[in-house]
């Protein structure tokens, strides 16, 4: 065999190795799988696979539901809206819109932890004008992005799950919320039920063990033992 | 009768306080458990209930006391995670008081905490004798509503440190936990500390305080040993076994010393006059805030 040949074996050697040896990476693999492979990136960017949904355990409530009976009352196409989730302004055609509180008109949202405690405005969610609807494709507030341009912006490292987090949570004692969050709605009242119980139970229990041993007197507590 | 209920405890002066009047009952380190249980848990219900209703004016009194709205949920976390060690510990404690030789039957013996069919017993028993139709029921060691007490505290350790640790690392828990999750464990925990509150300042206080047997304060968690007249009457069955297995002179204890009483009394006090300030504090608040 020649130098080169010796050479050239040499080289087919080394590469049909490397070839076994290196290990399949992560990363030259082209399926994407929300169990397995790119689920940190699918979590932070909101595109599961090739979908732009949220995958289903991301999914807590029933959405989105038509606007309230008296959006009719605020302008004459409004009855023609019927979802103002995906408009780019969510208040478009509304009259009696300039120079009012959020929270004259959405008494419901403003009673949210966010805005009662930590004491943020609604525009640092929900932004300038125009306010859009959150299912507005390009809305900031879009479920896909929501988590990086709203809620990232006070909470460092937040993704996509975290931003499923309701900050408009429905009060969890209405029938309502059966229908819209209802984990929230079965947890509150079982946790409720657990308390109630063990007041139903004690609260008299211990009543009663007090009147009797203030009847009974410290001494003769055990009275009718000792008799014996 | 049994003997022991003849045998006169050995007197040598009832004003020394030298007499063998009380029986032991809680060890030094189950005391020191039940203190820093207590202490953790008045910590938790001041800061809690304080950020909880701050937007009242004694909400933002209490988050004063603790430097302020963010310091207090500083500092809750801090207790959280301290508890949830105190829990840990108590776990590794139960596996080495366990009498593994006698394992799975030690279980329902009278000297467990696990309830038994005797518990259901002495509860219907009991209120009998609250009725007056029938004998006080003869208690071992552990009574039912200690039993109960026992197990309220360690189910709600369990249901409040896991929704609290998630509470409190909101953006790593929704990796775990989809992020509305988290709207369901603040509910969870909110919930379970007012029930374990109420249960704590209303009833557990009543029994250990208030009730003629205590009045004013049932000094066994704080100084060890109870006094042995009204064990004799309320737990005879735990002091007749004690008697059989020869343990009974070796319980036997002096009253303590007055500055330990003293301590014993301030500790207990202070603690109690906490949870009731607490306690009413919620009940005009609470209604007040937005939840
Ligand atoms: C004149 C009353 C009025 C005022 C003031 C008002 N809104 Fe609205 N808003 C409405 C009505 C009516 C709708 C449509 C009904 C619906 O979808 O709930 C709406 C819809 C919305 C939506 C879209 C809801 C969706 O489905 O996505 C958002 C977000 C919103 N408003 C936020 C705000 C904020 C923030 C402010 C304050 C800057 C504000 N609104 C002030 C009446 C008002
Ligand atoms: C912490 C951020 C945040 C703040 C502060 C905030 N919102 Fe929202 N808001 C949201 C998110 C997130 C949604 C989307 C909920 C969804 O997709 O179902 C939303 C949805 C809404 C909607 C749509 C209806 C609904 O309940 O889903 C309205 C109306 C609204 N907000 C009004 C307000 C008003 C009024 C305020 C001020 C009092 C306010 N928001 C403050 C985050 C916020
Ligand atoms: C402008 C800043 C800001 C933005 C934007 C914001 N938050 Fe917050 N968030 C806060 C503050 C401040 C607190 C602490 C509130 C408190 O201490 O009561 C908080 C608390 C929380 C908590 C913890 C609640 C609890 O009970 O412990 C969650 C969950 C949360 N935010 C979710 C969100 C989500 C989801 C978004 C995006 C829709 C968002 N936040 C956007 C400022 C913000």
């Amino acid at each position: 065999m020649t130098g080169s040949g010796k050479r050239v074996l040499a080289c087919l050697v080394v590469m049909a190795i490397m070839w076994i040896l290196a290990a399949q990476a992560r990363a030259q693999d082209e399926a994407a799988s929300h169990l397995l492979r790119y689920r940190d990136r699918e979590a932070s960017t909101g595109y599961y696979e090739e979908y732009e949904v949220m995958p289903r355990h991301l999914r807590a409530f029933i959405e989105p539901r038509p606007g309230p009976a008296d959006v009719v009352g605020y302008s004459p196409n409004a009855p023609t809206i019927r979802d103002r989730t995906r408009l780019a302004d969510s208040h478009y055609g509304i009259r009696f819109y300039d120079r009012r509180r959020c929270e004259t008109c959405h008494p419901e949202e403003a009673r949210n932890l966010h805005t009662t405690r930590a004491n943020l405005t609604c525009r640092q969610c929900h932004g300038g004008e125009p306010i859009p609807g959150s299912r507005y494709y390009y809305a900031p507030m879009n479920p896909i992005r929501r988590h990086a341009y709203i809620c990232a912006k006070c909470h460092q490292g937040a993704n996509a799950s975290f931003a499923t987090y309701r900050v408009h949570e429905p009060n969890p004692a209405l029938l309502s919320t059966q229908a819209t969050f209802p984990v929230l709605f079965w947890v509150f009242w079982i946790m409720i039920v657990i308390a109630a119980g063990t007041f139903l139970l004690f609260l008299p229990h211990t009543a009663l063990w007090g009147i009797r041993e203030l009847l009974a007197g410290k001494k003769g507590t055990h009275r009718e033992r000792e008799d014996q | 009768m049994s003997s022991w209920q003849e045998r006169k405890a050995p007197t040598v002066n009832a004003k020394t306080n030298d007499e063998a009047t009380r029986v032991r009952r809680f060890t030094p380190l189950q005391r020191f458990f039940h203190g820093g249980l207590l202490a953790a848990f008045i910590v938790q219900g001041a800061t809690g209930l304080g950020r909880m209703s701050v937007e009242t004016g004694w909400g933002k009194g209490l988050c004063r006391l603790f430097g302020g709205y963010e310091s207090a949920l500083v500092l809750h976390k801090i207790v959280g995670i301290l508890m949830i060690a105190g829990f840990l510990i108590h776990m590794v404690y139960l596996l080495v008081v366990i009498d593994w030789r006698r394992f799975p039957r030690m279980l329902l013996g009278p000297d467990s905490l696990v309830p038994s069919p005797r518990d259901a017993r002495q509860f219907f028993e009991h209120l009998g004798w609250f009725f007056g139709v029938r004998p006080h029921p003869e208690f071992d060691r552990w009574g039912y509503w200690e039993k109960f007490d026992y197990w309220a505290v360690f189910w709600g350790m369990v249901i409040l440190g896991i929704s609290g640790l998630l509470l409190a690392f909101p953006v790593a828990s929704s990796r775990m936990v989809p992020g509305w999750g988290l709207n369901v464990a603040l509910w969870v925990h909110r919930i379970e500390a007012l029930l374990a509150m109420a249960h704590v300042f209303i009833i557990h206080f009543f029994v250990a305080h208030v009730r003629r047997h205590s009045f004013p304060m049932d000094r066994a968690m704080f100084e060890g040993t109870v006094d042995l007249e009204s064990t004799r009457r309320e737990k005879p069955a735990w002091l007749a076994r004690l008697k059989e297995a020869g343990r009974f002179e070796e319980r036997l204890a002096t009253e303590a010393p007055p500055f330990v009483r003293a301590a014993s009394y301030l500790f207990g006090f202070v603690a109690m006059a906490a949870g009731i300030a607490l306690l009413v504090g919620a009940v005009i608040n609470l209604p007040r805030i937005t939840w």
